[in-house]
């Protein structure tokens, strides 16, 4: 239980699975920090992408192509919800709470009419298979693959919010949406673009996460539930907030599997709990 | 007295009235178990909508206090006390558990409120979950009985009328009530209530413990309703879908949280008789209710009376109509003068 | 405008009152329909003609949406082979999706019951909504059959006469040969991981006591939550816990792939040797994984690789009506529920309430689709429990029994009255 092999062998199975949690949670913090909209259907987003993710690569062999497919597809389907759907409620909080609920029931239960109730998992053919050894730890190589995403993401988030226009852009929205609006920047655009992206995400994440989790009826909500946590603990709308999070959700819950088994699952709750408590707007959330 | 005024009263005088006869028309055992299901699920909806019609804030966790209340009447049964013992119990469940809610959300508002009560309900859906040497797990607890003099299906149904009328009634009226005034006050604007020298947490907090009773009480008819309780009854999905229920309704309506149940849980358990993609029409009516009836059906139906009424030649009423509910504009001057002494409370 | 609104909770609370009063009066008298309708209980028998309606209860939507889906088709194959009809009783099913909701079964059976009038209820799946049920079937005198749900007590501290178990075998029955033959294997330890709920405590019970009846001992056991979906860290525990073998069971669904992809990702496919139980090792997880799980182990009372015509015919059959697919579990169930409704509608003619049940009881049938079947006093299933081996048969991966335990029954090699004196299992107690 606490030997150093096993210690860092738990560490990984946290941090990878953390990892796929920022692939999900980055999304939707990032669209909640511009929109101010819980995006319910954001679980649904993920299961799409998974989906089709695990269909096309296994079809084609390629995982990118597998990623590419689903992405595509969710950013269409994003794209329409909030262009058909969502500009009809902008800032009222209750109706897109109903909105998205809807999209998510809808989504998901022609999703199980589609592909059935089957759960589908990244056929070995399109991952990157075998394990690496690295001192007298085996460890399997994609999920460190999976770390290596999140990382890349992770990154390129932070680069494109600091040093592009559009970066600059998306950070004066979400402190003041008039100002840029005044700029003569259309912001329903940037709305738009920010939600099909945070979508985006979500779909790159149904595909990756589906070499670990398989997709399969009932994933968007749990996914959901854990997006919801992470971005509750790491403060609505912060990216760092979200990475935070994520880590930390996975390395809890990694070692209360093996060290207060009888907890396990409950302990994914519980700090959130915690954090609200002592700071209701979570790590990284600015004050309200 | 305004025509539209006269329209409600009526309304309300049949649909008691038809209530109170159904067991009467010819209806069987389990359409009277149906419209059980729909009146304690709208009652449970109307607990959630009197905090966010009046008080803007919206619970994502009542699943959880009335999965909590069940428990304790389910835990209490189990241990072989009598009825009135397991009221007791899932009463003092449910005031430590609204008492906790309310404290850890009486500071926060808005979306950071919604995330609040959503962590608590999933705290008390694991607690279900795993604690099963009180709880039973995943199984949950299975044979609690009801009192005796209830036991017939048709006088349970009689008695949960009985208990949703007084609870609408009473939550109309700590709606139209000073307080509820004051808690519209701090809906509109937590800062001018703060400086004006209310309690703002206070006010939250008791608002909570209100909603909070109510909601462990329709818990307890739930589960002596189903006989049963198990820890989905705490789970986000309950909790998500009684908020829908609300929205769906129309917030801040006084029978729009029944219409809103009657829907989720035909759709749940007659319309997926038929129709085996019953989802994606729930889903179906969720979007279309609110692009075509943004403010719920009978939020949008009492705005509809109101547009006829504009054009009817009688003298503008300056109250709303009763359907409207707490959407009436309180006059803020008169409000807090009016509790000018009483703004401790509790 | 004060006025106005005192007037109107002077209105109010006068409606109140006339409703109070009005419920008052009503309920002084019963209304028509709660006479106490005296059927069931006894049931009536042996009549020609008329009509067995059916309530099949299944979670068709939901998380649990393909076992569901597979117990229903399982059941209508039965009935498209062969004709609604036996010995001139037309058999009527009327289908009900649960969405593997306790609180929605509840419903759905009390509409089956009291609005369609059917004479059995039929499902659901899962325990806890199969305990729902149960208790409440029983209370109004109408039969339950169980074609897939295996929680141990519907046939045993809650069995009566109208509860049966008829395609399926309780958790912990249908995993104790598992541990037997893990033994005879020469595995001296094991190591178990199950759910961490009663159908998770009594599968890795019964494959415990198995185990250890033979010699072998069970070094640590670890439970998942049924929320679990990585599987990773429990897969670090059974690498360290350094047993001969390891025993995982699942109740189904994805699970079973995520914890053995899991176990692939960290390379034990070579070094641990592995035991599945019936549910972790399903048509689901072989559609999924097929060739990377090829040659792996696992125990079950269903062996659609087993060689026998009436598999064979069943599985034939089965692939026709629904692409090509290989019946599981869930689809057996439902098939075998079918067949031994027809089998009493045959000898008996048209049998309901408490004689329907005994009546399936009675049943001995040789040649199942699971092979030699017969009933327990407590109504439940008795028959063989297969060790399977994943193989690739005509392009198809398909679990083929490698090892045959007969008569199987759910007393793990006590008697009745001793195993029933048991604490319930649980995390605390795997039995003696």
């Amino acid at each position: 239980m606490f030997e150093p092999l096993f210690l860092l062998q738990q560490a990984l199975n946290g941090l990878s699975f953390g990892a796929l949690l920022f692939l999900l949670a980055s999304g939707l913090t990032l669209v909640f920090g511009l929109m101010r909209i819980i995006n319910l259907a954001h679980g649904a987003f993920y299961m799409v992408g998974g989906y089709l993710g695990v269909v096309v690569a296994g079809l084609t062999g390629n995982l990118l192509l597998g990623i590419l497919a689903g992405v595509a597809v969710v950013a269409v389907t994003a794209f329409l919800v909030e262009f058909v759907l969502l500009r009809f409620v902008r800032g009222q909080e209750l109706p897109e709470v109903l909105l998205t609920v809807g999209v998510s029931f809808v989504v998901a239960d022609l999703c199980l009419a589609l592909f059935g109730g089957d759960p589908y998992t990244l056929p070995s053919s399109a991952m990157i298979q075998g394990s690496m050894t690295i001192g007298g730890l085996t460890y399997p190589t994609y999920r460190i693959f999976v770390i290596g995403v999140a990382i890349v993401i992770g990154v390129a988030l932070a680069l494109v919010q600091t040093r592009t226009r559009v970066g600059a852009i998306v950070r004066a929205g979400v402190d003041d949406r008039e100002i840029i609006s005044a700029m003569g920047v259309n912001i329903r655009w940037v709305f738009t673009g920010m939600f099909v992206v945070g979508a985006a995400l979500a779909a790159i994440g149904g595909t990756i996460g589906a070499g670990i989790i398989s997709v399969r009826p009932g994933i968007q909500d749990d996914v959901l539930l854990y997006a919801l946590v992470v971005v509750i603990i790491g403060g609505l709308g912060s990216v760092p907030g979200a990475a935070v999070g994520s880590v930390l959700i996975g390395l809890i819950d990694a070692f209360a599997k093996a060290w207060i088994p009888d907890l396990a699952y409950f302990t994914i709750f519980a700090p959130m709990a915690l954090v609200l408590v002592l700071r209701p707007t979570g790590l990284f959330g600015r004050t309200a | 007295m305004n025509r539209s005024r006269i329209v409600g009263v009526i309304a309300i005088v049949a649909l008691i009235g038809v209530g109170v006869a159904l067991p009467y028309l010819g209806t069987t055992a389990y359409v009277i178990s149906l419209v059980s299901t729909i009146i304690i699920a709208g009652m449970l909806a109307a607990t959630v909508n009197f905090l966010v019609g009046d008080g803007g804030m919206a619970s994502l966790g009542h699943g959880g206090i009335a999965a909590a209340s069940a428990y304790g009447a389910g835990w209490a049964s189990k241990q072989g006390f009598d009825p009135g013992m397991q009221v007791v119990v899932a009463i003092g469940v449910t005031l430590v558990v609204s008492f906790v809610y309310g404290l850890l959300s009486m500071r926060t508002s808005g979306i950071y409120f919604l995330m609040v009560t959503l962590a608590l309900g999933m705290v008390v859906y694991g607690l279900a979950y795993r604690l099963s040497t009180v709880t039973g797990g995943e199984n949950g607890i299975t044979g609690i009985r009801r009192p005796e003099w209830i036991f017939e299906y048709w006088t349970f149904y009689y008695f949960i009328l009985g208990a949703f009328i007084l609870t609408t009634l009473l939550l109309w009226v700590v709606s139209r009530s000073p307080f509820g005034a004051s808690l519209r006050g701090i809906r509109d604007s937590e800062s001018r209530m703060r400086s004006l020298g209310y309690s703002v947490a206070s006010y939250k907090l008791a608002a909570f413990m209100m909603s909070g009773t109510l909601a462990g009480f329709a818990g307890l008819l739930a589960v002596w309703h189903t006989h049963f309780v198990s820890p989905s009854a705490a789970g986000v999905h309950r909790s998500v879908l009684l908020i829908v229920m609300v929205i769906l309704g129309g917030v801040g309506t006084v029978f729009g949280p029944l219409i809103g149940a009657a829907i989720v849980v035909l759709v749940e358990n007659v319309l997926s008789n038929s129709i085996e993609r019953w989802p994606t029409i729930l889903g179906l009516i969720f979007i279309l209710v609110i692009l075509f009836a943004r403010d719920g059906i009978m939020g949008s139906a009492a705005k509809l009376v109101r547009r006829m009424q504009r054009r009817d030649p009688s003298p503008p009423d300056d109250t709303a109509p009763p359907l409207g509910g707490a959407e009436e504009p309180i006059p803020p001057r008169e409000t807090t003068q009016s509790h000018a002494s009483r703004k401790e409370l509790p | 405008m004060r006025s106005t609104k005192t007037r109107a909770r002077g209105r109010w609370s006068a409606l109140a009152g006339l409703g109070a009063a009005a419920a008052l009066v009503l309920t002084a008298c019963a209304p028509p329909g709660a006479a106490p309708d005296d059927e069931g209980g006894g049931g009536g028998g042996g009549e020609q003609g008329g009509t067995l309606k059916v309530g099949y209860i299944s979670p068709i939507t939901g998380n649990f949406a393909i076992a569901g889906q597979e117990m229903v088709d399982g059941w209508n194959l039965y009935w498209e082979l062969n004709g609604d009809e036996v010995n001139g009783v037309t058999v009527e099913t009327i289908v009900e999706d649960d969405a593997g909701n306790p609180e929605t079964s509840l419903t759905k059976a009390k509409k089956l019951v009291e609005l369609d009038e059917v004479d059995i209820v039929v499902g659901p799946l899962l325990a806890n909504t199969a305990l729902a049920t149960a208790a409440y079937t029983s209370s109004v005198g109408i039969p339950n059959l169980h074609p897939v749900a295996a929680a141990d007590d519907l046939t045993q501290r809650s069995a009566n006469d109208l509860t049966v178990r008829t395609g399926s075998m309780s958790g912990s029955q249908m995993n104790y040969p598992g541990g037997k033959w893990a033994a005879e294997q020469g595995h001296k330890t094991a190591v178990t991981l199950c759910p961490d709920y009663a159908f998770g405590w009594e599968s890795c019970a019964g494959f415990k006591q198995g185990f250890e009846e033979e010699g072998g001992e069970v070094v640590a056991q670890y439970w998942f939550p049924n929320g679990t979906s990585d599987f990773s860290t429990y897969v670090s525990q059974i690498q360290s816990a350094n047993a001969d073998i390891a025993f995982v069971g699942t109740a189904g669904g994805a699970p079973g792939p995520d914890f053995l992809k899991s176990y692939l990702g960290l390379g034990l496919g070579q070094s641990q040797p592995l035991l599945m139980n019936c549910c972790g090792m399903d048509q689901a997880t072989l559609r999924a994984l097929g060739s990377e799980i090829v040659g792996f182990n696992s125990v079950s009372w269903w062996a659609e690789g087993r060689d026998s015509d009436t598999v064979r015919e069943f599985s034939e059959a089965y692939g026709e009506n629904f692409e090509g697919k290989i019946p599981s579990a869930n689809v057996a169930g439902g098939y075998m529920t079918a067949s031994l409704v027809a089998k009493v509608l045959e000898e008996n003619g048209l049998v309901t309430g408490a004689d329907l049940v005994s009546a399936i009881a009675d049943t001995t049938f040789d040649d199942s689709i699971f092979g030699e079947v017969s009933f327990d006093d407590y109504n439940n299933f008795v028959g063989p429990v297969y060790i399977r081996e994943v193989q690739e048969v005509d392009g198809k991966y398909l679990n083929v029994p490698i090892e045959t335990y007969e008569n199987v029954d759910q007393w793990l090699g006590k008697d009745p009255e001793e195993a029933l004196s048991q604490p319930t299992y649980s995390q605390s107690f795997q039995g003696e």
